[in-house]
């Protein structure tokens, strides 16, 4: 009777599970298995070699100083990323939530960057910066806009953050909003009766009682600019002379423009396994912040 | 709470894994089946009855998808057995990927209109032309079969020609001398130096300079490997002598050449201000306008230029000077190459398809209808001696005068690159630009480059 039981247990979750499972498993777990697979040989389609070479591949791409400088700025840039895009979000989120009038129009504004591709969202913010910027610069005499941002190295990093920035706000302010509406009317009706001000209301009452929604916000963006590519491509192309290339650029680069399919993937766990130790921990440590109202 | 804690982990695990597995994919090909319409090689047997045969043609030369497959159907119309179709390439996209995916699969294109470099990259895939050869030697050009030959054998029907130099605007230069301007006269870096003189004096900008990679790594720099000698084989084995090291460009009187007069372009640079803006229509437009007398680039720009309105109606071509002496190898000729070829597929096709493909390229570059597509819908010129078609393009129409003279220096040693040169040596090149580096160091950095190549 057990017996059965636990077979026909099996059978419905293979019933509504199966379909997932099977598709889960085909497009990220074989991928992934047979990538890392290939990060051991020295594959070449044009020659169709694939021989098992070891850690090769890994060595080449420890001692590759480009690619170790590339991490270090997508690093540089994740961080900026970050920072710029909660900050704004959180407190676009806030203005957007204390019942103005066309609150919900604005909050649609917001939320279309999100709803364009990095393709096309990285080709609008090129010709802002490259002409648009430069030709208002030299018109009004802004020194800081008189040649694009685009052919400096410093600028493009920052043109690049901003367009990210841009991109990634409003989705981050779609769940600071849902976080702030779990935030009980009582506390903050208490809190006001005790006579907080509004910043001591926020510091105090909103941010501890959001921290599930910060959390997610912060991850997402964590993991979604260390795998920037179509911004980065539409955008700088990696340039001025390959300054901006970041990480998964270089990837790209690697494997289908050198040649060198190992060594790019090789990279490409890397990257994985930057990106899932710096995730994992934060929401790991932002975790212990909860706080139940 | 415990549960839905640990369940907000996995949620978080799970989204990871899946963006994370999203860009390993991109990396690999052979997970990835291909998406190319090429669905019925040899599968079916009602195709293969003796004459219907169906060929595929996969084409690099994106902007001109559809001037191809109109060619296509009027060739189906006259040979109602051979059904050509094309398999399109996203236009400066993932395009060398999609072939190797194609042919990592089993599933090949029997025609590929590629890179000469890319060819032969692929040299065991495709068929031997031999048989060929001596018919298409007396079609085309004298010199044209040779430069398409990779490792000495034909392994790709040349169609289209490309030369590229100093493009200048007659009206531009003509009003800023006050006379006739004789392309002639500009025989050395000194004679440039003066006419850019008179040009800046009369208060127009004497030069473009594109500040793109391709454009300085591949174009401009990459002469410096094809000023060597005339013979691609010395330039091939300067390559050689260049990777193990041997060579020390810093040391080479081609590629200090190249780069004074680089300082002279840089000197009168129109874009002076901004030199790595590199906005490649406007830097055309702006050139067919007159804003800049000079401009370096190749006769493919007049698809920018051809159709803008109000243009200047007059343009030649000049070589890059690169010494003070009129007889040094490169002052007089001008950069000629056979980019993109025809090649059919030893891979997976069937003899019949092979026979199939070669008349159809055949029909393609002689035929009245083939060139009328080549030349006047693709702005193309093609390098061949029987052309009944006149082009519209002018700047090739000069190129061509210097062709006709046989003034023109064999750039083939680029198909012996490697695929990344341009981009790598490229981005070397525009910070020498912006003078982020003095000539020390970019000698240095493309020494580096091709010292790796040559540890590989």
């Amino acid at each position: 009777m057990k017996k059965k039981n636990v077979l026909s247990n099996a059978g419905t979750f293979l019933l509504f599970g199966g379909p997932s499972i099977f598709a889960f498993a085909a497009v990220v777990v074989i991928p992934f298995l047979v990538g890392l697979y290939l990060t051991f040989t020295n594959w070449d389609v044009r020659t169709g070699n694939s021989d098992l070479i070891g850690l090769a591949n890994y060595y080449e791409v420890f001692s590759d100083k480009v690619f170790l400088g590339q991490l270090w700025f997508t690093l540089k840039y994740v961080f900026f990323t970050v920072f710029i895009a909660n900050g704004a979000a959180f407190f676009i989120a806030l203005a957007l939530t204390s019942g103005a009038k066309g609150e919900q129009w604005l909050r649609t504004g917001f939320f279309t960057p999100n709803l364009i591709g990095g393709i096309v969202l990285g080709y609008l913010w090129q010709t802002l910066f490259s002409q648009v910027l430069p030709y208002l610069g030299n018109k009004y005499g802004w020194s800081l806009f008189s040649t694009s941002w685009l052919t400096d190295t410093i600028t493009a990093f920052w043109a690049l953050v901003i367009a990210t920035a841009w991109q990634l706000i409003g989705y981050l302010m779609i769940i600071y909003i849902a976080g702030f509406s779990g935030v009980p009317g009582d506390v903050l009706e208490a809190a006001s009766i005790d006579g907080a001000n509004r910043s001591a209301v926020i510091r105090k009452i909103i941010l501890p009682l959001s921290i599930p929604a910060t959390v997610i916000c912060i991850f997402i963006s964590i993991s979604r600019s260390f795998l920037t590519y179509d911004i980065n491509l539409a955008l700088t192309k990696g340039g001025p002379f390959n300054s901006t290339e970041l990480a998964t650029y270089h990837i790209v680069q690697k494997a289908f423009l050198s040649n060198q399919y190992g060594i790019g993937q090789a990279e490409a766990v890397v990257l994985f396994a930057v990106v899932a130790i710096i995730a994992l921990t934060q929401s790991y440590l932002l975790k212990k912040l909860e706080v139940e109202s | 709470m415990n549960k839905s804690k640990g369940l907000k982990m996995m949620v978080c695990l799970v989204l990871l894994l899946s963006l994370l597995a999203a860009c390993s994919k991109g990396n690999d090909a052979s997970s990835n089946p291909p998406a190319a319409p090429t669905n019925n090689q040899g599968g079916e047997p009602a195709q293969q009855t003796e004459k219907e045969v169906k060929l595929t043609f996969f084409n690099t030369s994106a902007e001109v998808n559809e001037v191809f497959e109109k060619l296509f159907q009027t060739y189906h119309e006259l040979h109602p057995n051979v059904t050509v179709e094309l398999i399109p390439t996203p236009i400066g996209g993932a395009q060398i990927e999609k072939f190797q995916s194609l042919l990592a699969s089993g599933n090949p294109a029997t025609i590929a209109n590629l890179d000469a470099g890319t060819i032969l990259q692929y040299k065991d895939s495709f068929l031997d032309l031999e048989s060929e050869k001596a018919k298409y030697e007396e079609l085309t050009k004298p010199g044209a079969v040779d430069g398409a030959l990779l490792d000495g054998k034909f392994l790709g029907i040349p169609w289209t020609a490309q030369g590229y130099g100093l493009l200048y605007n007659k009206r531009a230069v003509e009003e800023a001398i006050g006379g006739a301007f004789d392309p002639a006269s500009i025989k050395t870096r000194n004679d440039l130096e003066a006419l850019f003189e008179k040009i800046e004096a009369a208060g127009k900008a004497p030069v473009m300079i594109h500040g793109a990679d391709w454009s300085l790594g591949s174009h401009y720099l990459g002469l410096a490997y094809s000023l060597q000698s005339a013979n691609v084989d010395d330039n091939r084995k300067f390559m050689e002598s260049l990777q193990t090291g041997e060579v020390k460009l810093i040391d080479n009187p081609q590629f200090n050449g190249l780069l004074d007069t680089f300082d002279l372009l840089k000197k009168y640079n129109a874009r002076k201000g901004d030199p790595l803006v590199a906005d490649y229509n406007k830097d055309s437009a702006d050139f067919a306008k007159g804003d800049a007398a000079f401009y370096f680039m190749g006769d493919w720009t007049w698809a920018i230029v051809g159709p803008l309105e109000g243009r200047d109606q007059e343009f030649g071509v000049i070589p890059v000077p690169i010494s003070n002496n009129p007889d040094d190898y490169g002052n007089s000729q001008i950069a000629y190459s056979e980019p993109k070829l025809f090649a059919i597929d030893n891979a997976g096709s069937t003899p019949e398809q092979q026979e199939a493909a070669k008349a159809f390229i055949e029909w393609m570059v002689t035929s009245d209808q083939g060139q009328e597509a080549i030349i006047s819908q693709m702005g193309l010129s093609m390098p061949y001696k029987d052309v009944k078609v006149k082009g519209s393009n002018i700047i090739s129409e000069a190129v061509s005068q210097y062709v006709d003279q046989g003034k023109v220096m064999n750039i083939g040693v680029i198909n012996y690159l490697p695929q990344d040169y341009w981009a790598k040596t490229g981005a070397a090149m525009q910070k020498y630009l912006v003078d982020k580096v003095d000539r020390k160091g970019l000698a240095d950095e493309v020494q580096e480059y091709w010292e790796y190549q040559g540890k590989k």
